[in-house]
């Protein structure tokens, strides 16, 4: 009971969060300038075949889900990193931690809060796969809980790093170190034509750093039904694991550091 | 029985981080609340009092001591279930309303707010805050915020009240609806650990004193006992001899006016005082024993030279 009251009342603090809708409101426009590109396919559409149409459509709505996916990450960081130093910096945590609650209970339904708010992200996410799907008059072929269970992950990662980071250090500090590793992560990845990073540093940094591309629900959209190969159980038991195995490191590390140190308004 | 709160011999040194620099918030500090006791900690700003009650929440760890609550250490869930705790300047999520905060802190508390009956109501009530209830917590004035924060800290009907600053930010009539909240709770047998800057209030209130300066405890006891010591007792005489100024009554402060004179001599010597003054042909008026007031051995422990140092 008091993991959910403290994860429901970190949803309805994170959907009122100025910063929260400014991000999305960022996101939509930038969203809504990248359909004209669609919108522009669809009017063409009457001199194109279906499969032809297919080719064209779901490599654009890959890419969009790409943007939207990549973005869900960031916000997943940030809410979670906010939604943790808004608690310290306003004093409300000394409230909270005074009623018989543990830390790491606290962390916890501080973390859950911000998956319901991944969660509705990822539904309206997965809206909007299908919308644009049908503006471009394409099919979808991959399974909807691919789409759903996939980012979910994903974003267990990233807020779960969040968290763990700005329990040591300021919010944007940690939002830009989770940033920075989502870029580094793209750069290491295997097949990553970044030459700069050397060799060893590449390797070290892929064991470490949050395999995405594995957790990327987009290497699913790209597959178009006539190529589409159906993956085994095990790949994705596999690559979900991985991910929340991942995410439940992060969120271990989080709990000792937190449960360890001095909490004052900061 | 287990003392509500004790601490012993408890130190806290902040130490930043990469740095030899320590500073010493709070240096080997003992002291006992029993059971059903106000105890007032006072001292000035940066005493160590915040520290003090922020190691007691279980919220900052001692360096060095021990701390017990109802003989379990801080932070524990059982102690944890019977404090009642109102921190400096509290801070609400601002889009509840007065009851789903108190609903959310019931939750917090393991209790489901469906099956509490009246109490959320009541509690508004007690705190004044009834007809406030759509209202959210972030366009609540200051005094209002302290008292939801009051109401919170009474949920659940905890043995122990942990409250720093009560009465900051509520104005005089709000301050004494604090106090007389206080006094009820006190009747009740509630143990209550309260940090104030409002010394006159305090004293209303307080069964036993704790001073803190600089980190260290300088003086701890029975209200009644530390008020008393060091008293003064004020004769009232038709007048005072010149001869008496030099002989019995040096070192006496002695005013004189119309109606007479009045002397303030230290209690242990009353006696030859008013022997003198009868001796001398002076009519004894009347003899009361001053006591100072807690703002007076406030001011006396902290400001002396050397306090705490």
């Amino acid at each position: 009971m008091k993991i959910r009251a403290i994860a429901m009342n970190t949803f309805s603090g994170l959907v009122r969060n100025k910063i929260i809708i400014l991000f999305c409101a960022g996101c939509i426009c930038i969203l809504l300038l990248m359909l004209t590109s669609l919108m522009a396919i669809r009017a063409v559409r009457s001199g194109q075949n279906a499969e032809g149409m297919q080719m064209m459509v779901l490599p654009l709505i890959g890419q969009m889900m790409t943007f939207i996916s990549g973005f869900g990450s960031l916000l997943a960081a940030w809410s979670a990193a906010d939604a943790v130093s808004a608690e310290m910096r306003s004093g409300t945590v000394l409230a909270v931690l005074a009623r018989p609650v543990r830390r790491w209970e606290f962390l916890l339904g501080k973390f859950l809060g911000v998956q319901l708010l991944m969660f509705v992200f990822v539904l309206i996410m997965l809206g909007l796969n299908y919308l644009l799907a049908w503006i471009g008059g394409a099919t979808i072929a991959t399974s909807p809980w691919i789409l759903i269970v996939y980012p979910m992950t994903r974003y267990m990662i990233y807020s779960a790093l969040g968290v763990l980071f700005v329990t040591m250090m300021h919010p944007i500090i940690a939002f830009c170190i989770v940033l920075v590793m989502m870029i580094a992560t793209g750069l290491v990845a295997p097949g990553s034509t970044a030459t700069f990073i050397p060799d060893w540093l590449k390797t070290g940094l892929f064991y470490i750093l949050p395999s995405s591309n594995l957790l990327s629900e987009t290497r699913f959209l790209t597959i178009t039904r006539a190529t589409l190969r159906a993956a085994l159980w095990s790949d994705h038991v596999t690559a979900l694991v991985y991910g929340l195995d991942y995410a439940l490191v992060c969120f271990v590390l989080a709990a000792w550091i937190f449960h360890s140190r001095s909490l004052s308004r900061d | 029985m287990a003392a509500a709160i004790e601490f012993q011999r408890v130190s806290k040194v902040y130490k930043r981080l990469f740095s030899e620099e320590k500073l010493a918030a709070v240096s080997d500090v003992s002291f006992e609340t029993a059971p059903g006791e106000v105890c007032a900690f006072l001292g000035p700003n940066g005493a160590g009092k915040t520290t003090s009650i922020s190691m007691l929440m279980g919220f900052f760890f001692p360096t060095s001591g021990e701390i017990r609550v109802f003989g379990l250490p801080p932070g524990d869930m059982k102690a944890k279930e019977q404090i009642g705790f109102l921190p400096e300047n509290f801070a609400f999520h601002k889009f509840l309303t007065a009851p789903k905060l108190l609903r959310f802190h019931l939750q917090l508390a393991g209790k489901d707010p469906d099956k509490a009956g009246n109490v959320i109501p009541e509690l508004l009530a007690k705190v004044k805050l009834n007809g406030f209830e759509n209202l959210k917590i972030g366009r609540y004035s200051r005094g209002m915020v302290q008292r939801i924060g009051i109401a919170q800290a009474l949920l659940c009907n905890p043995q122990l009240i942990v409250l720093d600053e009560p009465t900051s930010g509520l104005d005089p009539a709000g301050r004494r609806e604090v106090l007389q909240l206080l006094q009820q709770l006190k009747a009740e047998g509630k143990t209550i650990f309260l940090s104030s800057h409002i010394l006159p209030e305090v004293e209303q209130i307080a069964d036993h004193v704790i001073i803190i300066n600089r980190g260290k405890m300088v003086r701890s006891g029975k209200l009644q006992e530390l008020l008393a010591s060091g008293g003064q007792v004020e004769i009232l005489a038709d007048r005072v001899p010149e001869e008496l100024l030099q002989g019995p009554l040096r070192g006496a402060m002695v005013t004189t006016g119309p109606q007479g004179a009045r002397i303030l001599v230290e209690l242990a010597r009353k006696r030859e005082a008013v022997e003198a003054l009868w001796a001398a042909g002076s009519d004894v008026l009347a003899m009361t024993p001053l006591k100072s007031t807690l703002e007076e051995l406030f001011l006396k422990e902290v400001d002396q030279p050397g306090a705490a140092k």
